[in-house]
């Protein structure tokens, strides 16, 4: 589907609207949407949601071989997917832009700055480490994509335990979470995406546009840093012209945006960790708003399940017994046999058509060696024999000369010659197929 | 026979996304489904039935990429649904629905077939009637279990779902895995019909509630 | 890596130069005949070739014309013998294409697209030798390319990487130096108005630094603009000696 394109009339009032200072949500220009972070019941699953923009992350971990130049390090997998359902312009498979532009941010950001430490990761070096995968799916596009996916990343992470391992010289045993407690990852620090747009060729500022604004943007500046001021990405994108002052001051402002951020992280965490240990209820069914019109929950249901053996006894009395299956094979000869009648073929009766018939007998015979067909084929090959000694065969394929074989014993053993290849290639097969059913 | 016959806990949130026409989230224990669905929209002119909308479901899996599980399973919610939504009344349209597995711990199938209803009723499309998702989960003492968790699905010895329609209950869809004889199916079918009505009610409370004004 | 010192005591870097010094850059234009414009540029032991082709007429869909602008088109590519190892794919992963999308949104905001409307104008740059700071030749190169096309810029685009050891800004960075996995800072600059182009950062650097980076970098590329200017005007000359003006 194609996105609706932005009317000239609304870009102009957007700009506008900029210039004056104002945004259309009410925030101020450098204020950041809610951001609300809500935990699965499986470790390493979350979703994060900024203002609109809601993005599901999930991490998994299993054991593979290491890459060859780094042998002793573990492997970490970013993968950041627009779902269909996040706007109607991200269309199932296409490789667009947006997304190599997003993947790749992601992937500085957060490996190329070490923010997890991959030796940690290793069992044994060189041949067994922890390839830890980050799927991240954009449930919904309301502008500012890359925030949300860094926060829910960096969440998940966090979040994450994996399986406790041990060694004893070359044997690694996996232990369950039942067994051991999952062990997490040790995470250096957390570096969080901040996202500048930049109007009317950097005259105008704004932090964490939304999807409007992102539409009437010129550029983009994102800043990843972390809470200890240290900045592990910029990325400057779009056609503008930044100058040093602006970067500056923009990474001033990512500083304190960056703080506020991390500082909510770990209270979620926090709170997550202390509703596990005290074994309470924990998962998405938990933090579903429960005072919306547009939730709603009931708690376990049991059905009533007394008359069900009645009902379905009285189903099975009513319905029809099945036509009398065919029951025992027919013995014609050795190796060949018939189960059932099968049907009258309706077009013995169309003359021209005789040799398609008999093409089509063949064709059914040379085909299938599987052993469902087995019986078909069985029953077939008796019947042609048969049709072979009752029809007058017309060799010709042409609708216009009539050839017609003055004898038909002769043109019988012409089309015996003819598709000679057919009957000892029936009869090996018979034969193949015969050992097949024996050993059924 | 012992039945363990009770649905889990579950809980619905709808119109939950901004951009997609209708949207629910379906939670059955703790598998959980999010369903977007976009429709009637426009339709690429490869895709477009001259006299019917073009329906397509999408569902995603949590953890890697798509694979032929997913499309098998898209398959038959796609089947399931063109059986009930009235596309003759949107021709030469599209209606999408994209599914998300936002977690999985046992009935998948049936979770995504619920979201997806109550996706489709958010969004507003004309129906003929509800459907809902069961499923019934064939044990080797304990008999039928409804709404399996994931180690019941995994010990059991047959695994059936089915699609259940809110008019005359009948039977929209059946999929299953394993071996089981006549009786047990109709005995299946029998206790998801069951089922059906309380998830029925379901259905009908929440959307009551969604548009309640107290 | 821990027994190389990327900086040594008295301030030379592993191949002898100071931590300012830019890379003995060589370039040369019009190297193709068939091409609008060329260039090939070495800087230190980078090689880049950059060709231009445009502005012309939509080529393929005509969809993606736009009405009052023209489209710059970019591709980038390493050649698959220009790594220590044999590169499998040159172009298609998402690290190439990530730099063609830089190159595309540098040259973009360079090139004075409104005086083209409803064309195209093309910029592939191959990479035929990579030892550090492969985006900022491919930019080095392709402005070249782009003068020798006589397409109108606005001004010069330079780049350069930097990185940042022991508190001292590192200037035109080698593989090696970039292998160590310092910070890392590719700036593409237009040198009279000292606009930023574009900025590409990796790796962690605090954010007192940014400035001190910042500030050498643009250094740096002000130089290397001093040094293709020198080329571009050397190249006029031979070319109006040649046509015997």
């Amino acid at each position: 589907m194609r996105e609706p394109p932005l009317s000239n009339c609304e870009k102009s009032f957007l700009l506008k609207a900029i210039q004056e200072g104002k945004r259309l949500d009410g925030r101020e220009t450098y204020d950041y949407r809610n951001v609300k972070i809500s935990f699965g019941t499986d470790y390493g699953c979350c979703i994060v949601e900024l203002g609109k923009t809601r993005v599901l992350g999930q991490v998994s971990c299993e054991l593979v071989p290491p890459k060859i130049n780094r042998p002793t390090e573990g492997i970490i997998f970013f993968n950041l997917e627009l779902s269909p359902m996040a706007s109607p312009a991200f269309e199932l498979g296409r490789q667009s832009e947006l997304l190599v532009k997003l993947n790749r941010l992601l992937e500085r950001c957060l490996r190329n700055s070490k923010c997890i430490d991959t030796e940690s990761l290793c069992v044994i070096a060189g041949e067994k480490v922890w390839q830890v995968r980050v799927d991240l799916h954009l449930l919904n596009h309301e502008g500012n994509i890359i925030d949300a996916a860094s926060i829910a990343a960096i969440v998940a992470l966090s979040h994450f335990r994996r399986h406790d391992v041990s060694i004893q010289g070359n044997e690694v045993t996996v232990y369950t979470p039942e067994e051991r407690e999952p062990v997490p990852l040790s995470i250096h620090h957390m570096p969080i995406c901040v996202s500048f747009a930049f109007f009317q060729q950097g005259t105008y500022l704004l932090v964490d546009p939304s999807e409007r604004e992102e539409r009437v943007l010129d550029g983009l500046l994102v800043i990843a840093m972390n809470k200890h001021r240290e900045i592990c990405t910029i990325q400057s994108s779009g056609g503008i012209m930044l100058l040093k002052e602006q970067v500056l001051r923009c990474s001033k402002i990512a500083g304190v945006k960056v703080t506020e951020i991390t500082e909510l992280i770990q209270k979620a965490l926090e709170n997550d960790k202390n509703v596990r240990k005290e074994g309470g209820k924990c998962g998405f069914v938990e933090s579903m708003p429960k005072q919306w019109i547009t939730a709603f929950k009931v708690e376990k249901a049991l059905v009533d399940m007394s008359d069900v053996e009645e009902k379905a006894e009285e189903i099975l009395s009513r319905a029809e017994t099945p036509a009398e299956m065919a029951s025992k094979p027919v013995l014609w000869a050795p190796g060949t046999a018939q189960i059932g009648e099968g049907l009258e073929s309706s077009w013995r009766d169309m003359e021209e058509e005789g040799e398609v018939e008999d093409e089509d007998d063949e064709g059914g015979i040379d085909d299938p060696t599987l052993a469902v067909s087995q019986n078909i084929d069985m029953e077939d090959i008796p019947r042609k024999q048969e049709k072979n000694s009752d029809d007058v065969i017309i060799l010709s394929d042409s609708e216009e000369d009539e050839v017609i074989i003055l004898e038909p014993e002769e043109s019988r053993k012409n089309t015996r010659s003819k598709h000679y290849a057919v009957p000892s290639a029936k009869k090996a097969t018979g034969g193949k197929k015969k050992k097949k059913k024996f050993t059924l | 026979m012992d039945r363990d016959c009770c649905l889990r806990v579950f809980a619905c949130e709808q119109n939950l996304l901004s951009r997609p026409d209708g949207s629910a989230s379906f939670l059955q224990g703790d598998t959980s489904v999010l369903a977007g669905i976009y429709g009637p929209a426009e339709v690429k002119v490869s895709k477009e039935i001259f006299d019917k909308a073009t329906l397509e479901v999408i569902l995603k899996p949590k953890i890697g990429l798509p694979a032929v599980q997913e499309k098998n399973q898209e398959q038959i919610i796609r089947n399931t649904c063109e059986a009930v939504v009235l596309a003759t009344l949107h021709p030469r349209t599209s209606i999408t629905i994209v599914l998300q597995v936002v977690s999985d711990a046992g009935s998948l199938l049936a979770c995504c077939l619920n979201a997806a209803c109550m996706g489709l009723l958010d969004a507003g499309l004309p129906m003929k009637s509800l459907f809902c998702g069961v499923t019934c989960a064939l044990d080797s003492e304990r008999g039928i279990i409804l709404d399996p968790t994931d180690k019941q699905e995994k010990e059991s010895r047959a695994l059936l779902t089915f699609a259940i329609d809110s008019l005359e209950k009948k039977v929209l869809m059946i999929t299953s895995r394993g071996s089981y004889s006549i009786e047990e199916l109709q005995q299946c079918i029998a206790t998801s019909q069951k089922a059906a009505d309380k998830l029925f009610q379901f259905y009908r409370d929440s959307v009551s509630r969604k548009y309640s004004k107290s | 890596m821990a027994g190389l010192e990327l900086l040594s005591d008295q301030g030379y870097r592993l191949d002898g130069r100071k931590a300012v010094e830019l890379r003995k850059i060589r370039a040369r234009m019009g190297v193709f005949a068939q091409a609008d414009g060329s260039a090939y540029i070495e800087q230190g032991n980078t090689k880049a070739l950059a060709v231009v082709y445009g502005p012309h007429e939509i080529r393929g869909s005509r969809s993606k014309a736009l009405h009052d602008r023209a489209v710059v088109n970019c591709q980038y590519s390493m050649a698959t013998f220009s790594t220590g190892e044999r590169k499998r794919r040159p172009h298609g992963d998402r690290k190439s294409s990530e730099m063609t999308l830089h190159l595309k949104q540098t040259f973009e905001a360079a090139i004075l697209t409104q005086l083209y409307p409803r064309s195209q104008i093309d910029i592939y740059v191959q990479i035929l030798q990579a030892d550090g700071g492969n985006y900022c030749a491919c930019v080095n190169a392709a402005t070249l390319a782009i003068m020798d096309a006589g397409i109108p810029m606005r001004d010069y685009v330079c780049a350069c990487s930097t990185g940042f050891i022991e508190d001292t800004p590192l200037v035109d960075l080698s593989y090696i130096e970039e292998a160590a996995g310092g910070p890392q800072l590719a700036l593409a600059l237009l040198p009279k108005s000292e606009q930023i182009a574009l900025l590409e950062m990796n790796s962690r650097l605090h954010e007192d630094h940014l400035e001190k980076v910042l500030d050498a970098a643009s250094k740096a590329c002000r130089d290397v603009y001093a040094v293709l200017d020198r080329v571009v005007r050397d190249h006029v000359q031979e070319v109006c000696t040649l046509l015997g003006e």
